[in-house]
């Protein structure tokens, strides 16, 4: 029973000809579909599921939804219930209304991002297959990434006037969705206020991760890497196709992963995430940082938290 | 007769808070111009149209642009010239103020600066 990962992540794009370039070009995946609203969905080589990113054109950028895939469809019945128990309008997805998708539940997280949980989605399988597969399959593309890992929210933050939306949703998820804390970044006069948090529902670092912000958003997705040297590969690649960099491959101190920061075509920020960081346990001590040292929670190497962490996104 | 349209015809592009001026080819936007060339002035951000930051108003001169974000720039504003440095082309030498910022770190707020 449960949530299993994230299933896929719903972004808005201004110029999907561009998009696509990036996230073919750049990121590896490949397109699996067009739905007739012209939104395209893409997939990455490890994955199973049918796609994990769906690009919709639009006027602005940023998040439109993010999907987590639950391990049974009855399980859809008892998070329904405990949904609604929490106060939270649950909206039932008949099958197929997201495209290759089963029954679903559509709700909002206390920041107001949607969410939907489903249990099937149309599996096609890794490049590599299940029967004595290669390590990789040939003819990678770009970054070649793994597959979808997380995505980063941000949550609208204001002391002043008593909003902290990261502790909400982290309190949602947690109460409601069975996601554990793993790590939080705490601020404030009395360092009791969850500037960002890290959660878990699997044994990765993170889940789904939230920051507070001056508005909602989408602060980036992330996609998976093997190693140090792939990260850097990906660095590589981003240069080579002029791909604005955020921030080069660097160490997060928080969930000890090798990153990158970098922008989509529409300002999107995408990160290339590398390493598991360690096993994460559902009784794994949280690991908190304090506001003193924010930077080198988040950038290990320099400690210091560019202008852009918490300003710039979409 | 055919045209032959210089891809790399170069514009001089001021930026008249600072009177800080670099210069930016045609097939190059504003924002990558100037930190390309490690000037300072506009802020920088996602460099795709999508974040906002690189705000300015145009006060003169020629210039081509792509697709910006509704959230930042209105049709009102794009028509008066205000509109993302990440977004635009120089045609002709172009000279402009700054009017995005990043916004104040979210922990200012807080009583215990950091
Ligand atoms: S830098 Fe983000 S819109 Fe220009
Ligand atoms: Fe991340």
């Amino acid at each position: 029973m449960g949530v299993m990962r994230i299933s896929h992540i719903n972004i808005r794009v201004l110029d999907m000809e561009a998009s696509l370039k990036h996230y073919v070009n750049v990121i590896g995946m490949k397109v699996v579909h067009t739905d007739a609203a012209g939104s395209v969905y893409l997939k990455c080589w490890d994955e199973w599921d049918k796609y994990s990113v769906v690009l919709t054109e639009a006027d602005v950028a940023g998040i439109i939804n993010v999907g987590y895939k639950v391990e049974n469809n009855a399980d859809l019945d008892e998070f329904k219930q405990r949904i609604t128990d929490y106060g939270t309008a649950v909206e039932d997805i008949a099958e197929g209304a997201l495209p290759f998708v089963g029954r679903a539940l559509k709700f909002s997280i206390p920041s107001g991002h949607v969410m939907y949980l489903y249990a099937d989605k149309e599996y096609v399988g890794t490049d590599v297959g299940t029967i004595n597969p290669e390590p990789w399959p040939d003819g990678l593309v770009g970054a070649g990434v793994h597959w979808l890992d997380h995505a980063l929210l941000m949550s609208e933050f204001d002391i002043d006037k008593g909003i902290n939306r990261v502790e909400d949703n982290t309190k949602f998820m947690i109460d409601v969705l069975d996601f554990y804390l793993v790590e939080q970044i705490l601020v404030g006069p009395e360092g009791d206020q969850q500037l960002a948090t890290w959660l878990s529902v699997s044994n990765t670092p993170h889940d789904i991760a939230f920051v507070g912000g001056p508005i909602n958003g989408l602060h980036h997705l992330a996609f998976f890497m093997d190693s140090w040297d792939d990260v850097l590969k990906a660095a590589d690649v981003m240069g080579k196709n002029k791909v604005k960099i955020d921030v080069t491959p660097q160490r997060h101190g928080v969930t000890r992963g090798y990153t990158i920061y970098f922008f989509d075509p529409s300002g999107n920020r995408n990160e290339t995430f590398g390493g598991l960081g360690y096993l994460a346990q559902r009784d794994r001590p949280v690991t908190t940082w304090t506001e003193d040292q924010i930077g080198s929670g988040i950038f290990y190497h320099t400690g210091v938290l560019n202008e852009a962490f918490t300003t710039v996104y979409t | 007769m055919n045209v032959v349209r210089d891809e790399n015809q170069s514009f001089v592009v001021t930026i008249e808070d600072t009177g800080e001026s670099f210069s930016c080819q045609s097939r190059q936007h504003v924002l990558s111009a100037m930190s390309r060339m490690g000037k300072k002035g506009i802020p920088s951000g996602c460099h795709g149209g999508g974040c906002g930051v690189c705000k300015i108003q145009i006060n003169d001169g020629a210039y081509e642009t792509k697709k910006m974000s509704r959230a930042h720039i209105s049709a009102t504003e794009e028509a008066s010239g205000c509109v993302l440095a990440c977004r635009v082309f120089p045609r002709s030498d172009l000279s402009l103020c700054v009017i995005g910022k990043l916004q104040k770190n979210i922990l200012k707020k807080t009583d215990k600066p950091l």
